[in-house]
């Protein structure tokens, strides 16, 4: 999977590339509009992750050129802009989806995953994460046989939690999921449900699932962490 | 009407000046016609006077007294005609007297003493019933020396009838004269001021979200047209200010996110490549904590930056708002029940209103996370709305720890603390409630707060209701 990485800002650019790479995509960077353009227009991308401010050429006059040529490549839009209006260009111009900076790399990997249907989600009925099950069809957790009791909330994190198990979640992309955009103001809300979670799911049993990494987000897991 | 308006003042001054005025020409005109009316009267007196003394008196030594008053009284019959005649000689005796007229009897008048009398003179008598006589008296100097006075005298009675049919009319007058002032005051002035009441009412509607709207000019050349330019030169600079002010916000807050990205980027680095050394990655952390921190800041800012520019309406529904605060109250009690705080939401029917709904949303979730910051455990938490008088009203009301007096007016400011202890505490940046302004001026609405120390506050939230014609 060959990925373009149109971005001014280099630290920027090298960043999103190095983690990508780790990911074993084969990552190109360009650095201005123009290139950016001629880059995309002579090879065969499989996405591209777009920048909308840049020198020589506007993201947004690289992306209607794509679709104008009949180019189907998915586009990541990186934007400095979280307003409606912008949203509702980028979308209009042929984005497919759109990630405000700054942004936790883990945020713009999911998105490009899903981009690329490469189902980093686990669409299972069942998510199973050692001795802990997700049944998703009734809506019900289990730990060692064990019903668990969950509000829906509770359940909701539960389930975003384990369908990207082994990945770290960002405040952000766990409100944006499981509530909505209007409670990015309190990030404390997820602090607050993470330990609810924590004290049902985990509390009583030895081996902990749900760990927290600081200044990133909360994860589950198999690797028992504290 | 309020007495200290100009409208009122101008109709109070108008009015004393016309009133002082007549009053002054009324005045003058009753001194005026009356020293008019009796100066002629006497003037009549005096020659009737002259004519006695110069065809009858200078002849008395040859004619004689007797001849002298039949004359009188033939020629004159003073008292048919309501006059008065005395001739007084030089030794104190009277020559001839009219008798009674009638108007008047004039048997009570005092004779005059000669030797005191230097010249011709002019006086007023009152008689016993109350009648005055207007009485001039001449001196007659006959050849041989011999000073005689002829007195001629007539009642007052007509001029007097003239004079208080006048004071009549100009005492009718003076209140009709204010009465017309007050009324011709009040059109006059209310017309004069017409256009100033208007540019106030056009003036109340600019806010800091139409700006860009001037003052409408009616192109008379007048005061009142310069004092419209005036203002709307002043209402130019500060859309110009304020514009300067909200770009620069929009700017600054659109440039600072890409180092933010950068900084984020390489700091999640570090921690995934610190995993196996707890104190770095720890480290890491904090710095990205700090990092989400100003970008929350950022976010908040531009925010602001964007709703105070009036945001377009594109994105606005009608919604009703009772069901979106039951289920935001839903969404945050176990913020509430973590810290111990009973949340109550009444909302009652329905409350449609126009807007953006996840913008008034966030309304709810700030003012409720507010609530649920500064309110102790075993506190109370209710959250009301309901539809009055045309408004949405959504109020948010806690016994918490409330809000200094001092602090109400600033509470709505960008990165107003109440006390710095506190906030820092919670871990707020100061612009959650800023935001639940801005959001409430974007749809029309406002913010009230109204707080008791150490009771609690409550936070009032008016949005215009949406009008049942248009759907």
């Amino acid at each position: 999977m060959r990925i373009l990485v149109i971005e001014d800002e280099r630290k920027v650019a090298e960043f999103v590339a190095r983690g990508l790479r780790a990911e074993r995509f084969a990552v190109d960077v360009a650095n201005d509009g123009q290139a950016g353009w001629e880059m995309a227009a002579n090879c065969q991308y499989d996405l591209v992750v777009l920048d909308l401010m840049l020198p020589s050429l506007s993201g947004i006059e690289i992306l209607k050129r794509l679709r104008r040529r009949g180019s189907q490549v998915p586009v990541l839009v990186l934007t400095a802009r979280a307003d409606t209006p912008e949203k509702v260009e980028n979308f209009e111009a042929g984005a497919d989806d759109y990630l405000t900076k700054p942004f936790a790399f883990d945020e713009l990997l999911v998105r490009v995953k899903a981009l690329l249907r490469r189902g980093s989600l686990d669409r299972s009925s069942i998510l199973r994460i050692g001795d802990l099950e997700i049944d998703r069809q009734r809506q019900q957790a289990k730990r060692a046989g064990k019903r668990i009791e969950l509000t829906s909330k509770e359940y909701s994190l539960l389930e975003y939690l384990a369908a990207n198990a082994g990945r770290v979640l960002s405040r952000t992309m766990i409100i944006e999921h499981v509530w909505d955009e209007s409670f990015q103001g309190l990030t404390n809300i997820v602090d607050v449900y993470v330990r609810h979670l924590r004290g049902k799911v985990d509390d009583q049993y030895p081996k902990k699932l749900i760990r927290t990494v600081r200044g990133v987000g909360y994860s589950i897991s198999e690797e028992a962490e504290t | 009407m309020n007495p200290r308006s100009i409208r009122f003042r101008l109709i109070i001054w108008y009015a004393g000046l016309l009133t002082a005025v007549f009053l002054l020409f009324g005045v003058a005109l009753y001194q005026v016609l009356r020293g008019y009316l009796e100066h002629s009267l006497a003037e009549t007196l005096a020659r009737r006077s002259d004519q006695i003394a110069v065809s009858l008196l200078a002849n008395l030594d040859k004619t004689g007294e007797r001849y002298v008053a039949e004359e009188i009284q033939s020629r004159y019959a003073p008292e048919n005609y309501d006059r008065f005649i005395r001739i007084t000689k030089p030794n104190g005796i009277v020559l001839y007297a009219s008798g009674p007229a009638a108007g008047f009897d004039p048997s009570g008048l005092r004779p005059l003493v000669v030797n005191a009398v230097r010249g011709d003179f002019t006086r007023k008598e009152t008689l016993a019933d109350g009648i005055r006589l207007l009485m001039t008296t001449k001196v007659y100097q006959a050849p041989d020396g011999e000073r005689f006075l002829i007195e001629s005298g007539a009642p007052m009675a007509p001029i007097e009838t003239i004079l208080s049919h006048l004071l009549l009319s100009l005492l009718l007058g003076v209140p009709l004269v204010g009465l017309v002032a007050v009324g011709g005051g009040f059109f006059l002035v209310g017309r004069a001021l017409a256009p100033v009441v208007q540019i106030a009412r056009s003036a109340e509607q600019i806010t800091l979200h139409n700006l860009n709207e001037r003052l409408p000019l009616t192109n008379t050349g007048d005061e009142l047209e310069h004092l419209s330019r005036a203002l709307n030169r002043m209402i130019a600079r500060l859309h110009e200010a304020f514009e300067q002010n909200r770009r620069f916000l929009a700017d600054a807050s659109h440039e600072l996110r890409t180092p933010l990205a950068a900084l984020r980027g390489e700091m999640e680095n570090v921690v995934q490549q610190a995993r196996t050394l707890p104190e770095l990655s720890d480290r890491a952390g904090s710095v990205l904590e700090e990092v989400d921190r100003l970008a929350k800041i950022v976010d908040a800012l531009f925010a602001i930056s964007r709703l105070d520019a009036g945001e377009s309406q594109q994105g606005w529904e009608r919604f009703d708002l009772a069901p979106l605060a039951v289920s935001t109250t839903d969404q945050m009690s176990l913020l509430a029940e973590d810290k111990g705080i009973g949340v109550a939401c009444n909302a009652e029917g329905k409350v449609s209103v126009d807007g953006d709904r996840a913008r008034i949303k966030q309304v709810v979730v700030n003012l409720l996370d507010n609530a649920i910051k500064y309110t102790p455990s075993g506190g109370m938490i209710s959250l009301n709305v309901r539809a009055r008088n045309g408004q949405a009203v959504l109020e948010v009301v806690d016994t918490g720890m409330g809000i200094p007096a001092g602090a109400l007016p600033h509470i709505f400011e960008r990165f107003y603390r109440v006390d710095q202890a506190r906030s820092r505490d919670a871990g707020g940046a100061g612009l959650g409630l800023a935001i639940v302004k801005s959001i409430c001026a974007a749809h029309g609405g406002r913010v009230e707060v109204e707080s008791v120390e150490g009771k609690g506050s409550r936070f009032r939230v008016e949005l215009p209701l949406a009008s049942q014609v248009t759907k």
